[in-house]
């Protein structure tokens, strides 16, 4: 049986027959000998994903059973509502969009401020504000909605 | 020496003064925010004190609270570490109202030495060269043009009160100016309460190197040399290294700059450390910026190369005690190199990220000196510096540093929050920085002609197969579920022994 495993932007096929010897020394910590070489990978479940770390290179890898219920859609964009959400906890220091604003790709629509840094939200793609979700003040955690672009 | 000593700060630097006050057999009093309850320097510490809400401004920023904490439990100094309060002179003040020694200089010095305008006049009657420019606050429109056009453009804006590039300009036209001026008034208001900015000309590509200073409060002042403090992004330090490469070239600059350095550190009363910031032109010109009248971020290098401890000297002089050593006793033995670590993603325009530590591996070996406040499962607060760490080398020549920093990024594995190990690690592969061809500009070139980030297809594969190993070890069904194999007979002995 096959897993269909994506690695960051690829999709891999990992065949359950065909898995290595993997000696995980610690916990999380899987050291593998491939053809000789020697490979450390770490390995930690966050928010559903797993991330994987291996030669200081890091990936974001969505491993899931098959039989379990079927894969999450990902979720498409440049069509219909998207949700733009804050790239990291902080604090909200003003959204430079309202209801209604007609948006272009790139355009700002929030600052939020973390570790004393302020960075601006953008739009991903065109489109038009139906919904405003936050207000300047407001402490987000990483992933709350911000605006709603359709 | 003192019996207790508050530390008035959190993460590596928190940590690395209670470190010097356990090897002096002092006991340490930490203080902590909503957010750093589990933080290393609080478990470090003897004992601690909750001082208040996550935001600085509502605990580490808070004078009351701090000698409030100092006064329960029984502190007779406090050291304030770097950022927070450490350069505020109302703080020190209050320490030395209360009969607090202040670990660092007096009130007074930090006063005449905290708006960058009074230390520039201070350095130019001490003879001290400094950029050419005004101390005048840059308020009226017309003035400011009339200045900036007689410096020449470009021309950079400074907050009087500020550092770390807040509040700070570059202009290149005149039309500019005037909105520029509205910018950084505002920005150096948010960040230091002072909307004050004045004009300076623009040195073009200079290094940026500083002299580390020592004085006790018996009147006498050394210098412990240079560090090179030029690669920068966006004004903030990123590696930072003991000697500065440029003194190869031009030897007699140490002595100089040390020279001038105790002479603006003497026309300002000072004792205890601080640190005294140049900019050196290509033709090896140097002028003074400012004093950092504290202990710096980068402070480890020098003492890897001089083989002294600054913060038991900044006790010990804080205690009333004379400087150990003279001048002359002061010498420098190889190249130490540091690396500041920090939570940001250089692939994301280094947008800050926070997060819990995962997974953990710091370097070790010949030669490496870690300064960390981290630990795995450690939840790094959003409301600070994202600066996790500070790995620092030392070897016997730059081309040894180099490949041993390189070596120990590389053993360094921080899992869950987004670091720039990665791109440390491009810097000490660059052959412009193993010229030693150092200036601020450095980074903003270097993020154009640095590699792209490869791709591994075959590392992918394995990343995903090791996940799904992961996963299915996790969920129980899998038959290649990785053997728990830290040989439990290790384990349990262990145990044993431990509970005997």
């Amino acid at each position: 049986m096959n897993w269909r495993v994506a690695v960051g932007d690829r999709e891999i096929e990992v065949d359950l027959a065909k898995l290595p010897e993997l000696k995980e020394v610690e916990p999380g910590v899987y050291s593998v000998l491939l053809n000789g070489r020697s490979l450390v990978f770490r390995v930690a479940s966050v928010n559903g994903a797993v991330l994987v770390d291996v030669n200081g290179r890091e990936y974001k890898v969505e491993a899931r059973d098959p039989r379990a219920a079927g894969r999450h859609g990902r979720h498409t964009v440049g069509e219909g509502r998207q949700n733009i959400c804050a790239p990291m906890p902080g604090k909200v220091i003003r959204l430079l969009v309202a209801e209604g604003d007609p948006v272009h790709t790139g355009q700002g629509l929030a600052v939020v401020e973390a570790m004393k840094m302020q960075n601006e939200v953008k739009a991903p793609r065109e489109g038009r504000i139906v919904a405003v979700r936050a207000k300047a003040g407001d402490t987000v955690t990483a992933g709350a909605v911000l605006v709603t672009i359709e | 020496m003192f019996s207790k000593v508050l530390v008035a700060n959190r993460g590596e630097i928190a940590v690395r003064i209670i470190r010097a006050l356990h090897e002096l057999r002092i006991p340490a009093v930490a203080v902590y925010s909503d957010a750093d309850r589990g933080a290393l320097h609080v478990r470090m510490a003897e004992e601690a004190e909750h001082i208040g809400a996550a935001p600085a401004s509502e605990s580490y920023l808070r004078i009351d609270r701090l000698l409030a904490a100092a006064k329960k439990h029984g502190a007779d100094a406090v050291h304030p570490g770097y950022g927070f309060l450490s350069e505020n002179a109302e703080f020190a003040a209050a320490c030395e109202a209360e009969g607090l020694i202040f670990i660092g200089p007096s009130s007074q010095s930090i006063r005449r030495l905290g708006s960058k305008t009074n230390a520039r006049q201070l350095a130019k009657s001490a003879g001290v060269p400094v950029v050419p420019g005004t101390e005048d606050p840059a308020s009226d429109p017309a003035q400011a043009r009339e200045t900036a056009r007689g410096l020449g453009y470009p021309v950079l804006l400074k907050a009087s009160a500020g550092g770390g590039g807040k509040g700070m300009r570059r202009v290149d036209r005149e039309e500019d100016l005037e909105a520029a001026i509205r910018d950084a008034s505002s920005e150096a208001e948010r960040a230091f309460g002072s909307a004050e900015v004045y004009i300076e000309k623009l040195i073009a590509d200079p290094r940026h190197i500083e002299i580390q200073l020592l004085g006790d409060r018996h009147g006498n002042l050394l210098h412990l040399g240079e560090r090179e403090c030029s690669l920068q992004r966006r004004h903030q330090k990123v590696v930072e290294e003991c000697p500065s490469p440029l003194s190869s070239s031009r030897p007699e600059l140490r002595s100089a700059m040390g020279e001038a350095a105790i002479a603006v550190a003497r026309a300002a009363g000072y004792f205890n450390a601080g640190t005294a910031e140049f900019i050196v032109d290509r033709d090896g010109r140097f002028y003074f910026l400012e004093m950092n009248t504290r202990l710096q971020v980068e402070h480890g290098v020098t003492e890897l190369v001089t083989g002294l401890d600054l913060v038991h000297l900044q006790l010990h002089i804080a205690a009333g005690g004379a400087l150990p050593l003279s001048q002359r006793e002061i010498s420098w033995r190889g190249v130490a190199i540091e690396c500041r670590i920090c939570a940001e993603d250089p692939e994301a325009g280094f947008l800050p990220s926070g997060g819990r530590i995962l997974q953990l591996d710091e370097p070790s070996g010949p030669g490496v000196r870690v300064d960390s406040g981290l630990y795995p499962g450690y939840d790094v607060p959003f409301e600070y510096d994202p600066m996790l760490s500070k790995l620092m080398v030392w070897a016997g020549d730059r081309a040894t540093a180099i490949a041993r920093c390189r070596r120990a990024l590389g053993e360094y594995a921080i899992v869950g929050v987004k670091t720039n190990l990665a791109f440390l690690r491009q810097i000490m592969d660059d052959p412009e920085f193993a010229r030693g061809a150092l200036h601020t500009g450095f980074i903003p070139a270097f993020m154009e002609r640095r590699p792209a980030a490869g791709s591994y297809p075959e590392l992918e594969e394995m990343a995903a197969v090791v996940a799904t190993a992961h996963v299915r070890a996790k969920n129980g069904n899998g038959k290649h579920a990785a053997t728990p194999a830290v040989a439990s007979r290790w384990l349990s002995s262990g145990r044993a022994e431990a509970m005997r």
